[in-house]
């Protein structure tokens, strides 16, 4: 079936989409805000700044990151390109080291690929550690981002509604979902690929692996402290559970203990 | 009898795509891949965008963009254009290895074009990224001159 491509505005080609690809896709028919296309992906790449990158590219709010991720997954832009353009315009720099390292990540996640296939979307190594939570599927007040977490909510409602989630929260929502409340990582990696604009199927399980400790050497677990430091305290502070009840308010030993069951030292190898 | 088709897929669907810049006047296809979407339901976002990305990667030549089984479209377009060949850009996915394979065994040629490297690398990545990095970062971080023109910013 030959598509339309002479509808000239994002509402008529929405519309008519919805329409050409019915039974194709879940949930409403929504464009994301972020537009597709080399030229939107231009743009994206000159209005970036990698000045304070490397302090502020973990902070959910600040957002010293790129979002160029979606272009970069669908060959809008190349890492060479990407990485060619911030060295020439900025040159060597702590900021835009860390920076080209980040993109090397995305490297190696096709690289791994390459070499593994489909490998990726099961377990690649044993789990270091597995969370002593019973076992469940993704709970229904994660699909429509109810949790009361306003850290986890937020950052689902994003996906949900953008396509996109900054990757601390994204690591945040990982280990929340596996290591907190049981749910395996391949259906938290099918959550994130179905409504990531950058889903990619290496990218995507391989992260979730890292997470899991299936691909990498130990689980990736977070605090409150964690959250409040790199969203300048502005989830907690909305948070009904930030007075009680708050499943990260607590040290590392003790989570370590509380969800696995081992001391911190054994959780991170040291032991 | 015509120099081929361009066959866009979802990890190479730009106007600077390999295989269409190799091939400036051949008509383009990309296909919503119908069985596999079917199964995997994403979001309309994500489809949208796809479908902006290709929007404007065929504008300007011959193109169309389809719904169905991509081998499939592929060949109905290669037919429609009585073309014998297949230009495509390389993925890593399985699928694509699956679909090349399927092309081919119908009895079109495929020529396969590399995506821009950004380190050269050969034979199995390590387990971790940490030992990764520690071969390739030197040579990552030298620039090279594929830096692209930016608009101006008022260009909107």
């Amino acid at each position: 079936m030959q598509l339309r491509t002479d509808l000239t505005t994002r509402e008529e080609q929405a519309a008519y989409l919805a329409e050409a690809l019915a039974g194709l896709f879940q949930g409403p028919a929504q464009p994301s805000p972020i537009r597709g296309g080399r030229r939107a992906a231009l743009r994206r790449l000159r209005a970036f700044n990698v000045h304070h990158y490397a302090r502020t590219r973990n902070d959910v709010v600040q957002r010293g990151v790129s979002m160029l991720s979606p272009y970069l997954r669908h060959g809008m832009l190349s890492l060479a390109e990407v990485r060619d353009s911030i060295l020439g315009r900025f040159g060597i720099t702590p900021d835009t080291e860390k920076f080209v390292n980040e993109l090397a990540w995305r490297a190696f996640w096709q690289l791994v690929y390459a070499h593994l296939g489909d490998r990726i979307h099961h377990d690649i190594e044993p789990a270091k550690h597995k969370a002593r939570v019973p076992r469940r599927r993704l709970p229904p007040d994660v699909t429509a981002a109810t949790t009361g977490l306003v850290c986890i909510d937020e950052s689902l409602r994003e996906l949900y509604t953008v396509g996109y989630m900054h990757n601390h929260a994204r690591m945040w929502v990982a280990a929340y979902l596996i290591h907190w409340l049981g749910v395996d990582w391949r259906e938290g990696a099918d959550l994130f690929y179905r409504h990531l604009l950058d889903g990619d199927p290496a990218s995507n399980s391989l992260s979730w692996q890292w997470v899991n400790s299936t691909f990498s050497h130990k689980p990736y677990i977070f605090n409150r402290q964690n959250v409040e430091r790199f969203s300048a305290g502005t989830f907690c502070a909305r948070c009904p559970l930030a007075k009680v009840g708050c499943p990260f308010d607590d040290s590392y030993e003790n989570l370590a203990w509380r969800l696995f069951g081992v001391t911190l030292a054994e959780l991170e190898g040291r032991r | 009898m015509s120099g081929g088709i361009v066959w866009l897929h979802g990890d190479s669907l730009s106007p600077t795509d390999p295989a269409l810049v190799a091939n400036p006047t051949a008509p383009a296809v990309f296909v919503f891949d119908e069985p596999f979407l079917a199964t995997a339901q994403l979001s309309f976002k994500r489809l949208f965008f796809l479908y902006e990305c290709a929007l404007e990667a065929i504008a300007g030549r011959v193109g169309s963009i389809r719904r169905g089984v991509v081998v499939d479209e592929v060949r109905a377009f290669a037919a429609e254009h009585q073309a014998l060949t297949v230009h495509v850009t390389a993925s890593v996915a399985p699928r694509f290895r699956e679909y090349v394979a399927a092309l081919r065994a119908g009895g079109l040629q495929v020529m396969i074009y590399e995506p821009p490297a950004f380190v050269m690398w050969r034979g199995e990545p390590p387990r971790r990224f940490s030992a990764f990095w520690r071969r390739v970062a030197a040579e990552a971080l030298q620039a090279g001159n594929s830096a692209p023109s930016l608009p101006a910013t008022e260009e909107e």
